[in-house]
């Protein structure tokens, strides 16, 4: 009976653990599934749209976007006023603005807070967001220079690190154009006119933080100088916010509970006064949570997915395909030599628009898109920037014929004793359905143009490399815009952008760039943008071929005032459940 | 048998440090810098080689020091490198009960529905009963655990409403999780059962017992169980194993938060820390456990002597 004894032990332990394990999963007013779990909650930090998410409930910046309106509304500030030389904005706090514990929000909490995502120290992933500041892009530039110096010398002495970090605190009050005259003023001075500065200072990067509880938990590096944040000043127990929503439990890639701030000086006109976000990386799980009454939308379904493209083909009424404010496109490197010394062919921008215009977009996103997703012949989505109108015409219209004759003009017929056009290849990252792409539109180069193009999948982080050293002929690629103006695409193929992938150069179209950027009047400058972005199209640095499409699962019946746009505003704070 | 115990507690640290050691070198081999934050501007040369230095990864010796040491005075597993406000001790803590919990769920599930298949199926050797639970054991093994787990998820919790669909929480939330895991040791253990029980029937002494009068009933459970049990037993240190790792599978099918999916996402995003402390754990309890599986099979029989 030794034998059964041992059984029962076991079938004892699973009781005794079930017992000690139990735990309801909780309800709340408003139900989503998020797919991945949280990198971080700290608003200087984020750059992932699961966290920014999050960090809007946490926090409330100077202003918010009015939905479905798009326009600028006070938030923590109930006023603020701009110079007739778009150079200084002045922001009144409210006075009922409240951190959760009690305090009053001021204005050294935003210059803090504006302080650390301009410190290299943090590693912010948007800091260049504040670089517009006057004075911004020099200190991060000086700082930079001033742990550089501290790391190369290897001094590992922290009176020395202290030293350095007060020195730079010092600066950066004496050269950035940052002030606060009082409590509840702040003044920011900018070192150019930036139409959409108000819209930035609704964004999380922006975002004040508690001071008195987030500097004491900070402590300098003896390696490298740096001012360490302790992140788990965002744990529960922690974290103290100014926003709609306390943080009342996080569990690792589980769960995480917000519930309606008491101290929130908006509160009354919340619609809800709890939201649950359920990490479920399973697409499928997602739905079948949804579709079992437990979860009321559904933000995060990969639009590469299968799942997706039956949710569309399905017609379902609760499925909500929103246009995003991103495009999905090719870079054609434009230098004029390839990594390996090599002579790029693609140099020419004739060869480049020649390629462009054999892709047939229309079979892309009908076969592999499937998602109704709209073909994109220029870079800045149509639709996406209101007042502004991207040049369609000028792009790249499927015509393999005249794309045959560019070619021949390039010198690239073979048929009229020019070259071959040989030794392209496109460089994609795996998994997420980009060889497919890449597969069409090798094979309708290959039908209509005559040339073979090898593929070349890499994993993602090779990849990601390889784009930044710009160590590819054609690869694939994807951008969303941060901020609702063209710039935010344009600024992109500007000469010295770390972004400029594709290492297009174009003096003309820097010109113009420069010209839109001190352009105080809104409808000259628009027309500016739009000359730069024909320019660009001509050359053809990129083929644009869709732009991206969001999927958004969600009764509208019963969910009101969720708004989705392309530019995944949010103001989960008014969202209202009907159960 | 206190002679065993000692021993294989000697020789626990000294598995578990081969592991660690192995685990370590090739954690340390795979392409890419952990600390870039690839969206960030990037830091000087100078500057980056300093953040190495921070976090011990600037040489592999120094690395093991520093690891070794907070490891051994304070349990101490340090910071995950992907997950910057977790610390690798919190995420363990947290995912480890849950694949415990599921991986013994799953055990017990296996062994209640293999002794029983086999049971039956050796209490009517070549009926109907003893062919279709032979069956199901080759279906319960052939069939991978995201078919099957995918299968009953649909089935019961999509179709039938009778299970959650998926998460953790609840004791309802473990049973198709726990059937999943389960099934492929259970189809192990009922073909062990059923082969152990066939060839003990026929042994002499139980077909004296039976000739003498004793019932077949009788037989099987009060006799012949016992020794086609050892098997079992035996097999129940790999099966700890396998379970342990085709959590990932079920936990990725069912959305829970267990530690199976760090196991495997830990090498992909190069998280040195979260790497070595989840194998560290992982194989700190598959030694244990195989060292009660020991224990147990000397104390079911004592005619045995490990030696």
């Amino acid at each position: 009976m030794r034998w059964l004894i041992a059984i029962l032990v076991l079938d004892l332990v699973l009781a005794g653990a079930l017992v000690f394990n139990v735990g309801e999963a909780q309800r709340a007013d408003l139900v989503f599934v998020s797919g991945g779990g949280h990198k971080f909650l700290d608003p200087q930090l984020v750059t992932w749209l699961d966290d920014i998410r999050i960090t809007e409930c946490l926090f409330e910046p100077l202003v918010r976007i009015k939905l479905p309106e798009m326009v600028i509304e006070p938030a923590a500030a109930e006023s603020y006023s701009v110079d007739a030389d778009g150079l200084t904005y002045t922001f009144q706090l409210r006075p009922t603005a409240r951190w959760s514990n009690g305090d009053p929000v001021t204005s050294s909490d935003f210059i803090f807070a504006w302080r650390r995502a301009l410190m290299p120290d943090s590693a912010a992933g948007y800091s260049n967001l504040l670089w517009l500041i006057d004075g911004g892009e020099e200190f991060f530039k000086w700082r930079q220079a001033q742990l550089q110096a501290y790391a190369k010398d290897e001094k590992n002495n922290l009176a020395e690190a202290q030293r350095l970090l007060d020195e730079a605190i010092e600066r950066f009050g004496k050269t950035v154009g940052l002030s606060a005259p009082d409590d509840r003023t702040l003044v920011v001075r900018l070192a150019r006119p930036i139409p959409y500065f108000l819209q930035l200072c609704a964004f999380a990067t922006y975002m004040p933080v508690h001071r008195a509880s987030v500097e004491p938990q900070a402590s300098l590096s003896i390696d490298s100088g740096r001012l360490v944040q302790d992140p788990y000043w965002t744990r529960p127990d922690r974290l103290i916010c100014n926003g709609p929503y306390l943080l009342a439990r996080r569990r690792f890639r589980r769960d995480l509970l917000l519930t309606a701030n008491p101290n929130y000086w908006n509160r009354a006109a919340m619609g809800n006064r709890s939201i649950l976000e359920r990490i479920v990386t399973n697409p499928s799980i997602a739905l079948m949570l949804y579709e079992s009454g437990e979860v009321d939308w559904l933000p995060d379904i990969p639009s590469t997915s299968q799942l997706a493209a039956d949710l569309v083909s399905a017609g379902r009424r609760d499925v909500h395909v929103v246009p995003g404010a991103g495009t999905y496109f090719y870079n054609f490197n434009c230098q004029a030599t390839l990594p390996d010394g090599a002579v790029n062919p693609l140099v020419d921008p004739r060869v480049r628009r020649a390629l462009s215009m054999t892709i047939d977009r229309e079979i892309i996103v009908k076969t592999l898109g499937r998602l109704g997703q709209p073909p994109a012949y220029t870079f800045t989505p149509v639709g996406a920037v209101p007042g502004y109108d991207p040049p369609v015409e000028a792009g790249a219209r499927f015509d393999p014929e005249a794309a045959r004759k560019l070619l021949a003009a390039a010198g690239y017929d073979p048929q009229q004793g020019g070259n071959h056009l040989e030794g392209l290849s496109i460089l994609y990252n795996t998994g997420f359905g980009h060889e497919l792409i890449a597969q069409q539109i090798t094979r309708t180069w290959k039908k209509h143009l005559n040339i073979d193009v090898t593929l070349n999948g890499q994993e993602k982080s090779v990849f990601g490399d390889r784009l930044d050293n710009h160590n590819f002929i054609i690869s694939r690629a994807g951008w969303f815009g941060d901020y609702v103006d063209p710039t935010t695409f344009l600024d992109k193929f500007e000469s010295s952008n770390n972004n400029n992938d594709a290492a297009y150069s174009n003096a003309e179209y820097d010109q113009l760039l420069k010209q839109a950027a001190a352009e105080l009047d809104q409808a000259k400058r628009m027309k500016l943008l739009r000359r730069a972005e024909v320019i660009m199209l001509h050359d053809q640095p990129i083929a644009p071929i869709y732009q991206y499409v969001e999927l958004n699962v969600y009764d509208e019946g019963r969910v009101k005032n969720l708004n989705p746009n392309p530019w995944h505003f949010r103001r989960l704070e008014l969202v209202r459940v009907e159960r | 048998m206190t002679r065993l115990i000692v021993v294989r507690l000697i020789q626990l640290p000294v598995i578990v440090a081969a592991i660690f050691m192995i685990t370590f070198a090739c954690a340390w081999m795979i392409p890419g810098d952990p600390l870039a934050r690839p969206e960030a501007q990037r830091p000087p040369q100078e500057v980056q080689q300093a953040m190495r230095r921070e976090y011990n990864l600037d040489s592999p010796w120094s690395f093991l020091g520093a690891y070794v040491k907070k490891v051994v005075t304070r349990c101490d597993f340090g910071p995950s490198l992907k997950f910057r406000d977790q610390r690798v001790n919190d995420i363990i803590a947290s995912g480890l009960p849950v694949s415990a919990l599921l991986g013994v769920a799953a055990l017990i599930v296996a062994l209640h529905l293999g002794l029983a298949a086999g049971v039956l199926g050796a209490l009517r050797p070549g009926s109907a009963v003893d062919m279709s639970s032979l069956a199901m054991a080759l279906i319960g093994v052939s069939l991978p655990a995201f078919v099957t787990g995918s299968v009953l998820l649909v089935v019961f919790a999509g179709l039938l409403h009778l299970a959650p669909v998926g998460g953790w929480g609840t004791p309802r939330h473990l049973v198709l999780p726990a059937i999943t895991l389960g099934v492929m040791p259970a189809a192990y253990i009922a073909r062990l059962i059923r082969l152990g029980l066939a060839d003990v029937m026929s042994s002499d002494y139980v077909r004296t017992a039976r000739a003498k009068g004793l019932s077949m009933r009788r037989a099987l459970f009060s006799h012949a169980l016992k020794v086609a049990f050892l098997p079992v037993l035996s097999f129940l240190g790999p099966a700890a194993a396998a379970v342990m790792t085709g959590s990932f599978v079920v936990e990725k099918v069912f959305a829970i938060p267990g530690l199976g999916e760090h196991f495997v996402n830990a090498v992909l995003n190069k998280d040195q820390f979260l790497i070595l402390g989840v194998v560290l754990v992982y194989s700190v309890m598959l030694v244990l456990f195989n060292l009660i599986v020991d224990v147990a099979y000397v104390w079911v029989d004592p005619r045995i002597e490990l030696s």
